[in-house]
């Protein structure tokens, strides 16, 4: 291991004050703290999963910060496991019941109870006054409020978007609670482990004075709970004492914020960070190379799509868009730009369909046919006029580059695809001519297609509501994906809109998995989930070697 | 004096409220606010909850005059991201900011100016022709390029400082040298240039052939007339040393003002961007307006000229 001025003086001070602190006080001292460089702590400034809907807002919050009653095994198959509820059963098609675990602690010393979950998932916490789809909200009383205290404008929306039927969550006993849906729904248990039964202490919300002084520092059963919040600059979370899942391996992890893609690199190879994230695949070299250094990657449950626009004179036409989606060597792409660490899906579906098997079985991305392409392109007319392709600078990895290789082989079948780069997703979304084609991801968070083939192409997912896309028989069948408890059906279903959207009337252009990279010291054994978490708990920490 | 100090702070508000005006229109021109702080992701409706909470829709002279009418209050409006008033959530950040950009300039001062002067004194040798040299590297090498030299050198060869942060003082010090060595560049150039041209006017000549000590032309005579362009120098570094800051604190990580506008103006979080760019605004126009001032206490012919007027 390489030793510089701060790792000595590290080892000083920590000699030092070993010699002088009580025996159990050194017992805790002895628990390494780590430093991680991420690119963004959370997007919009609160440590509340529900208003952080970001991919930086997984890593930061979960597992290490909340927790739901179901839990997602992140090290794993990313299926349910139990989490703050030890056993779960259905009752009928709207109705779960689960069996909470008990003698679990929040941060603030008081012990988890129905009461507390019933207010994590109430109108006060989540919902305010939206009603969900296919009834009336029920047990209303439970959720009278008692603080007036404001939630943001935007979580009533997003909370129904993951819960658009519960109609509410009842507390049968101090240990039993059930969740109630308006409709029937066979996706509630997935919903409940993809981070929809996260529990905050109701005593916790009622004591803070705003929504945003609770946010910045939420009370919540995790292994590590909130020791400093900077929004933009740092978070420090520090291990719970009284953890119900056993001693969390960490005293801090401090996720620093460090935008700049080389100053992370040169920290951590200097040593001032123990990770790295968010590193883009060319530096991977830069840190592979450094002695004690390594990368770890893994793909995860996010696909890079382009999203067509039907409103665009050329791209009225389904055959111009499935010209667009043959004209792509995507295996190309993953071996140019991700050193083929990534894949090309076998279109808008993932692995963890097959666990409710709901995985189509043959079904592949568009083929590679330029000469297919071209033909569609003769039959349709297409005279070359431009469609424009909006483009934003690196918000995902290696946005820009791929974006010109795709443009090139656009214009290599005869499609004069141009590049319009924006500053924002306010322009990339403007509903303003002209708009032809635009860059997205695709992320699943369940093990049912409805994520994401309903939640964002359905119609209220974001394509339709922009007015970029739509179809009357594929929004049929996302009432049945919805609805159907008869999963044959369902099955059916989601095979014929991976026909529509993908083939006979493309809403997208499906590209490659995503992938996330993290270079840290290799002497940590630390494994990286197939996500954007970033798991601390013992089980993914076997201590340095 | 007091038409002339009028007339400077009259356009001094005037610049003020340009800035303010321009930074208003071209940032609700240039992105829709609740699309980019909500994301891609989000329903149309809660886009739209979040435009009417915001007053997005209304026109946008009503809210030009809503904003300047907020600011007469002294009210700078709240932040749309975690809905804190803007004005707190800059002030916090300007401690940090402060703690690069005096020590800074500081060291732009005590070595720029000297250098440029002793460059001056020795001209044609060769120590002021490496001066020349260090200085053209020092003010042509970007400030990112120099940074990230800074830390690949100190801190990941050397292991001597830390590559970023702000946990310590050691934190401070690659940022603080990245911020300087380009000024003391540009003053050591501009010192050297001011110097060379008086040592050559007629009144130094004079005082030498009047028998008057070399050091005491120097001083008595050469610097003081020097001073002026100098000092106009030194105004528009001082102004600009914030917006100097915005790429050293990201190279740095360092948690200052720099940092939270490109934060805001990545969000579109209008309230505290107008707030920053007021703030450099201000001390953009207190610094020409500082320059002014010490131009008719340097040059006496400026003070008459502004009496005659």
């Amino acid at each position: 291991m390489n030793m510089n001025r701060r790792h000595v003086m590290g080892l000083m001070g920590a000699t030092a004050s070993g010699l002088f602190l009580p025996g159990h006080l050194r017992a805790q001292q002895s628990r390494p703290s780590i430093r991680i460089a991420v690119q963004q702590v959370v997007i919009n400034n609160t440590l509340d999963p529900w208003n952080e809907q970001s991919n930086v807002g997984e890593r930061a919050l979960y597992p290490n910060l909340w927790e739901g009653l179901l839990l997602r095994d992140w090290m794993g198959n990313q299926g349910p496991v139990p989490g703050l509820a030890t056993e779960w059963k259905r009752l009928d098609e709207k109705t779960v019941e689960l069996k909470l675990r008990e003698g679990v602690k929040f941060h603030n010393g008081d012990e988890m109870t129905a009461e507390d979950v019933v207010f994590s998932l109430s109108p006060e916490r989540l919902f305010g006054d939206t009603q969900p789809a296919g009834g009336e909200t029920i047990y209303a009383e439970n959720f009278s409020r008692s603080t007036g205290k404001d939630i943001p404008a935007a979580m009533p929306g997003i909370a129904r978007r993951k819960w658009p039927s519960l109609a509410g969550v009842e507390a049968v006993d101090k240990y039993t609670v059930r969740f109630h849906n308006a409709t029937p729904d066979v996706t509630m248990e997935g919903r409940l482990y993809a981070g929809g039964s996260i529990v905050a202490s109701r005593r916790a919300w009622d004591e803070a004075e705003s929504y945003d002084a609770w946010a910045k520092q939420p009370v919540t059963t995790g292994p590590y709970y909130v020791d400093d919040f900077q929004p933009d600059v740092s978070l420090t979370l520090r291990a719970h004492e009284d953890y119900w899942g056993g001693r969390p391996p960490l005293e801090t992890i401090t996720f620093v914020e460090v935008p700049e893609v080389a100053s992370r690199v040169n920290g951590l190879l200097s040593g001032e960070y123990d990770f790295a994230c968010d590193l883009p695949p060319d530096q991977i070299g830069t840190v592979m190379d450094a002695p004690g250094l390594e990368v770890q990657n893994s793909t995860i449950w996010n696909h890079r799509v382009n999203v067509f626009t039907q409103d665009h004179e050329q791209l009225q036409n389904p055959l111009v868009r499935r010209a667009m989606t043959h004209a792509i060597d995507r295996k190309a792409i993953v071996e140019a730009l991700w050193a083929n660490l990534t894949e090309v899906p076998a279109g808008l579906q993932f692995d963890s369909f097959r666990t409710s098997d709901m995985f189509i079985e043959g079904w592949e991305a568009p083929e590679y046919n330029p000469e297919l392409a071209r033909q569609m392109l003769q039959e349709a007319g297409y005279k070359g006029d431009p469609i424009p392709f909006r483009l934003l600078n690196n918000y995902y990895i290696n946005q820009v580059p791929n974006g010109q290789i795709l443009t090139e082989m656009w214009n290599q079948v005869g499609l004069n695809v141009e590049i319009k780069m924006k500053e924002n997703w306010g322009q990339i979304l403007a509903q303003d001519s002209p708009r032809g084609v635009r860059d997205w991801s695709a992320s699943n968070t369940i093990n049912d297609p409805i994520s994401p083939m309903v939640v964002q192409f359905g119609p209220n997912g974001s394509a339709q509501q922009n007015r970029e896309w739509t179809n009357v028989e594929f929004n049929d069948l996302c009432q049945v994906m919805e609805t159907s408890t008869d999963r044959a059906k369902r099955k059916q279903a989601i095979a014929r809109m991976l026909t529509i959207a993908e083939r006979e009337d493309p809403a997208y252009n499906i590209l490659h998995q995503n992938a996330v990279f993290t270079g840290m010291r290799s002497n940590l054994n630390w494994k990286a989930a197939p996500a954007f978490a970033m798991d601390f708990r013992a089980s993914n920490w076997p201590g340095q070697s | 004096m007091i038409r002339f100090v009028t007339s400077r702070l009259f356009r001094a508000g005037l610049t003020v409220l340009s800035v303010m005006t321009f930074a208003f229109v071209v940032l609700r021109m240039s992105g829709d606010p609740a699309q980019v702080l909500l994301g891609p992701d989000v329903p149309q409706n809660v886009v739209q909850d979040f435009r009417d909470r915001w007053g997005l829709d209304d026109p946008i002279w009503r809210q030009y005059l809503s904003y300047l009418q907020a600011m007469m209050q002294g009210d700078f409006g709240l932040s749309m991201r975690d809905r804190s008033p803007a004005i707190d959530l800059v002030m916090q950040r300007i401690p940090a900011t402060l703690q690069l950009t005096i020590p800074a300039l500081i060291l732009q001062l005590a070595f720029g100016i000297p250098a440029g002067i002793y460059a001056a004194l020795k001209q044609g040798t060769l120590a002021d022709r490496s001066v020349i040299v260090a200085a053209i590297v020092g003010f042509t090498v970007p400030s990112f390029v120099m940074g990230l030299l800074l830390v690949l050198i100190f801190a990941v060869t050397l292991g001597a400082l830390p590559s970023g942060g702000a946990s310590s003082w050691q934190h401070a010090i690659l940022p603080v040298l990245t911020m300087s060595i380009g000024g003391i560049g540009v003053l050591a150039r501009f010192s050297r240039s001011a110097m060379i041209e008086v040592m050559g006017a007629p009144y130094i000549r004079t005082a030498s052939a009047k028998g008057v000590s070399w050091s005491d032309v120097v001083r008595n005579h050469a610097l003081p007339n020097a001073a002026v362009p100098i000092v106009t120098i030194v105004g528009f570094m001082v102004g600009s040393l914030i917006a100097g800051a915005i790429i050293v604190e990201t190279i740095f990580s360092w948690p200052g003002m720099g940092r939270l506008l490109i934060v805001s103006v990545t969000n579109r979080d209008l309230a505290v961007v107008q707030c920053i760019l007021l703030l450099v605004a201000a001390v953009m126009v207190v610094s020409n307006l500082t320059v002014d001032l010490l131009y008719g206490w340097l040059d006496p012919r400026l003070r008459q000229t502004t009496s005659a007027h």
